[in-house]
């Protein structure tokens, strides 16, 4: 690698974003196709019910109707689900949330497939629900799954927790809340399926990982996964909500059922009713420290609200269990974690996979050890941080670069930390308003963890232009991976950027690259790409070499050209090359890289996919005002550290930090979707608010702490998660230097914050009588 | 059951339009629906996203709440007519370097929104933009870049006219 980059690290404008400020880029939902059908779907009316009948025949006699659908139309496994495939396409007999699908319709407009679906009878027979994951592992419970309620148990014990309890000077016991929340990607699950000239079956659904689509459609429609094809670029955001299945088989399902091309995009309340959500926990945690301030014990209860169904629950509550002592060293743990079926709709991926719920409770506890040991919050996580060669508290040992002391050290030089003591004051005209500055510590695993298929691919062709086009399976929702390729190539071949071309996510065009998810996008497609383009250099070279007349060996490369070593001015450019290969009569070269992503060397027993081996750290302060007459927080700034190994793009860096900070805030203090006896209460934007930009921060330092991962491409590792993980903690950590409050619960709405004020003030009148 | 079409004449970005559409279509409907313009976006249908945003008759309006008949003898303009790739307008220009754009889902709106701010008061104040911008959900870019972008647009336009 040269010393001097060319693009990594610069500050590169997404490719992509010109055809996204003129509106000329097409979604999926954009998508229009000609004697186009729409798709409707009919869900449950009740949470938890068994199905006795179904009647279509009044919505088959509809003028329009193409089609209505019941599972009685899936021709192959009536079910899917990323780890365990238990979710019916469309439901037969058992209804166990009140989104979940029982048939469908294919019509000529949206409003005559409406009118259909409203004439479809279904006679239920309500069943009791189960509203709460810890009622849901009760002896009596009602059933919600033929094997009971429970999902997914994953214990952990490491070291001697009472003789640690025996040797700590201070314990700290709470119990710690966690809210519903919702992705809101601005582009709902939409899109159009049709059947292609060569009879293949197209997808185009915005989506995290089109080949797992491909193969989970398969399943359900009982076809050769070969006659399926999964376009899903550009996305509308997606932030975990889109890695598993939504509306894909249904669609699929009308569109062979009419053999006609068929649309649909889910209103805003359909898709808050439907699909995944951030699982609310419920956190148990004792923390034992010494008079020094290190940690010697941690017992952990974990009770995750799974949800009617499995999709990636498990492997959630795994990486909150793996996170849950934070980066911290612990010898002597205890970590007991239940994921539970219940009827509240169904939860899944969400940017931080567990670890946002874990740190908001583990960050907490570590505010209130240090203010009761009266050691500053950044020397208590020092003390216990995790070093290179340290074993994590579930037992792996980090090999791989661990920025936790880095992180720390740079957020102690921002600003806000250092002004923290001035800021943290009250308004001096208006005393009810107080102001605080809150900090909080997490890292994040990179990667599917030990025991899951965890590869980069890519594809690399040269061009006849002499530029390149990488082809990877990975989706760009919003995150830029597809410039961050862009870069990676351009760099490994010594190219302008503009001859950089990025296809991504079709079946039928790039690499399988694994799912978009798990912060891993840059690192294994980024590390693929530049293992395709190596080889495509050494072609290149064998073929600029009798041109050149000279060995390949002293052939050398740069902007664009091959040359002499030494004797720049004797070169051939690529295009040339590009045009050898086609007058000697031979295709233009397109290689391939695939590599394995590193895994730690033990594994974790009984908890599948733990450990995991790459990990992005990151530390967030906050800086908060009070009314302490409302409840009402608002965020004034705010500053993030973030190791994530050597940065890419500068641009994109800050767009994760900044948007994954505002995505924490609306997690801190407003976003949780209500499931009142199974009924959605917030479904539209109305009564479910997320952060608007009246509600963001006047400023929001981003502080690269470049951590090289000597593994990763241009040892990068991924940002996506840790950026918006520390967030909630950081504020409700400074809400309590503002106030003297502590929060268990987030999110702390104004109702909440309020509550706990007149609490405090209670506890402390008492006490002063 | 057929639904009553309605008559309507309407100009979109500069082009004379002549149709009849059920009474009930919205005006985003018919946008992207009837006339596959799709830069304009929906995001909720209910007023509370701003991703339908575009310029009816010189005001910005949600283009989900309105309805057919109210399009008759408008003007409209949605983000195809503000700028083109080869033709960026400012505003895109300042999206597209600051960085103001990820999923890009909001973009259109987000633009159209600026667009109509910065005609409606060229000096508009930190305050102001966040003001005129607080009816756009971005749910990627915590809105700072946005933010940043129509003040390096607003510098540029006020440039442009000395
Ligand atoms: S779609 Fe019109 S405001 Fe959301
Ligand atoms: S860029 Fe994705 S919603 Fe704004």
């Amino acid at each position: 690698m040269k010393e001097k980059t060319n693009y990594i690290g610069h500050k590169v404008n997404r490719l992509d974003a010109i055809e996204k400020v003129t509106g000329e880029i097409k979604y999926m939902s954009d998508l229009y196709f000609p004697d186009m059908l729409y798709g409707k779907i009919l869900r449950s009316k009740y949470p938890h019910a068994l199905i006795r009948r179904i009647e279509t025949s009044k919505a088959k006699a509809v003028e329009g109707v193409h089609a209505v659908i019941t599972w009685e139309d899936v021709p192959g496994f009536n079910g899917f689900g990323i780890a365990t495939p238990d979710q019916p396409v469309l439901s037969k007999d058992h209804i166990r949330y009140i989104g979940e699908a029982v048939a469908a319709v294919a019509a000529k407009s949206e409003e005559i497939a409406e009118k259909a679906c409203a004439l479809i009878e279904v006679e239920y027979e309500e069943l009791p629900i189960v509203d709460n994951p810890i009622d849901a592992l009760k002896e009596n419970a009602p059933k919600i799954h033929e094997n009971g309620n429970l999902c997914l148990h994953t214990e952990i014990k490491r070291g001697n927790i009472e003789k640690g309890f025996q040797e700590s000077a201070l314990i700290v016991e709470n119990t710690y809340y966690t809210g519903r929340q919702e992705h809101a990607f601005l582009e709902t699950e939409g899109g159009v399926a049709h059947i292609d000239t060569d009879g293949t079956l197209v997808i185009q659904v915005g989506s995290q990982y089109p080949q797992r689509d491909q193969l989970q459609l398969a399943r359900c429609l009982g076809i050769n996964p070969q006659k399926i094809r999964v376009i899903s670029y550009p996305v509308g955001g997606a932030f975990g909500g889109k890695d598993e299945l939504t509306i894909q088989p249904i669609l699929a399902l009308l569109t062979l059922k009419t053999g006609k091309p068929v649309k649909m995009v889910l209103s805003r309340e359909e898709s808050i009713i439907s699909y995944w959500k951030r699982h609310p926990f419920i956190m148990h945690y004792k923390t034992g420290i010494d008079k020094e301030g290190k940690i010697v014990a941690q017992e952990v209860k974990i009770y995750e609200d799974k949800g009617a169904y499995s999709s990636l629950g498990g492997p959630v509550l795994n990486l909150a269990v793996e996170h849950a002592c934070g980066p911290y060293r612990v010898e002597n743990v205890h970590i007991d974690g239940y994921a539970a079926f219940t009827n509240n709709g169904v939860c899944g991926a969400f940017r931080g996979f567990g670890v946002p719920q874990v740190t908001f409770a583990m960050e907490t506890q570590m505010d209130i050890i240090s203010e009761k040991l009266g050691i500053d919050p950044i020397r208590l996580r020092k003390i216990n941080a995790l070093q290179k060669g340290d074993t994590t508290p579930i037992g792996n040992k980090l090999t791989t670069s661990v920025g936790t002391l880095k992180v720390l050290e740079s957020i102690e030089e921002c600003n806000l930390w250092k002004r923290r003591n001035e800021l943290s004051t009250q308004d001096p005209k208006k005393p009810w308003i107080k102001r605080g500055v809150g900090l909080a510590l997490t890292y994040q695993g990179t990667g599917l963890g030990v025991g899951l298929p965890d590869y980069g691919g890519a594809k690399l062709e040269l061009r006849e232009d002499g530029g390149f086009t990488v082809k990877i399976g990975t989706v760009d929702y919003g995150q830029g991976i597809l410039t961050a390729y862009a870069q990676i190539v351009a760099e490994t071949m010594r190219c302008p950027i503009e001859k950089v071309k990025v296809t991504l996510g079709d079946t039928a065009l790039t690499a399988d690259c694994g799912p978009t998810s798990a912060s891993r996008g840059v690192y294994t497609g980024g590390k693929a790409s530049i293992i395709a383009a190596e080889e495509m250099i050494q072609l290149m070279k064998n073929v600029a070499a009798p041109l050149l007349q000279a060995s390949a060996d002293f052939i050398d490369y740069d902007n664009g050209f091959m040359f002499l070593k030494g004797e720049p001015l004797r070169k051939v450019s690529y295009k040339e090359i590009a045009n050898k290969f086609i007058d000697d009569g031979k295709p233009l070269p397109e290689t391939e890289g695939y590599f394995l992503m590193p895994i730690a060397d033990i594994e974790i027993k009984n908890a599948f996919g733990l450990p995991h081996h790459i990990f992005a750290f990151s530390a967030h302060v906050a800086y908060v005002e009070v009314n302490t007459l409302t409840g009402e927080t608002r965020v004034l700034q705010g500053a993030e550290a973030v190791d994530g190994g050597v940065v890419i793009n500068k641009q994109g860096y800050e767009g994760q930090v900044e948007g994954g900070f505002v995505m924490g805030l609306g997690y801190a203090l407003m976003e949780d979707v209500i499931i009142d006896r199974g009924q959605f209460k917030n479904v539209n934007f109305s009564t479910y608010i997320i952060p608007t930009v009246k509600d963001t921060p006047f400023h929001i330092e981003s502080i690269p702490v470049i951590n090289p991962e000597d593994t990763g491409p241009f040892k990068a590792k991924g940002i996506a998660e840790t950026v918006m993980v520390a967030t909630a903690p950081a504020i409700t950590n400074a809400i309590y230097r503002a106030t003297g409050t502590r929060l268990y619960r987030i999110p702390a709405t104004p109702e909440y914050v309020y509550k706990r004020l007149k609490e405090v003030e209670n506890e402390k009148a008492h006490k002063g009588h | 059951m057929r639904l009553k079409e309605v008559n309507i004449n309407f100009t979109l970005n500069k082009e004379n339009y002549s149709l009849s559409v059920p009474s009930n279509m919205t005006l985003l409907q018919i946008i992207r629906d009837v006339l596959h313009l799709t830069g304009t976006k929906c995001g909720c249908e209910k007023g509370e996203c701003g991703a339908c945003t575009v310029i009816m008759n010189g005001v910005s309006v949600n283009a989900c709440l309105v309805i057919a008949a109210q399009v008759d003898g408008s003007s409209i303009t949605t983000i195809e007519g503000i700028g083109n790739a080869l033709n960026l307008h400012p505003i895109q220009k300042a999206f597209v370097e600051e960085g103001a754009v990820q999923c890009g889902f909001c973009t259109p709106g987000m633009i159209v929104s600026a667009y109509y701010l910065l005609n409606k008061n060229p000096s508009a104040s930190d305050d102001e933009i966040r003001e005129g911008l607080s009816g756009n959900l971005c749910r990627c870019t915590g809105y700072l870049k946005i933010i940043e972008a129509v003040k390096k647009a607003e510098k540029e336009l006020n440039e442009i006219k000395r």
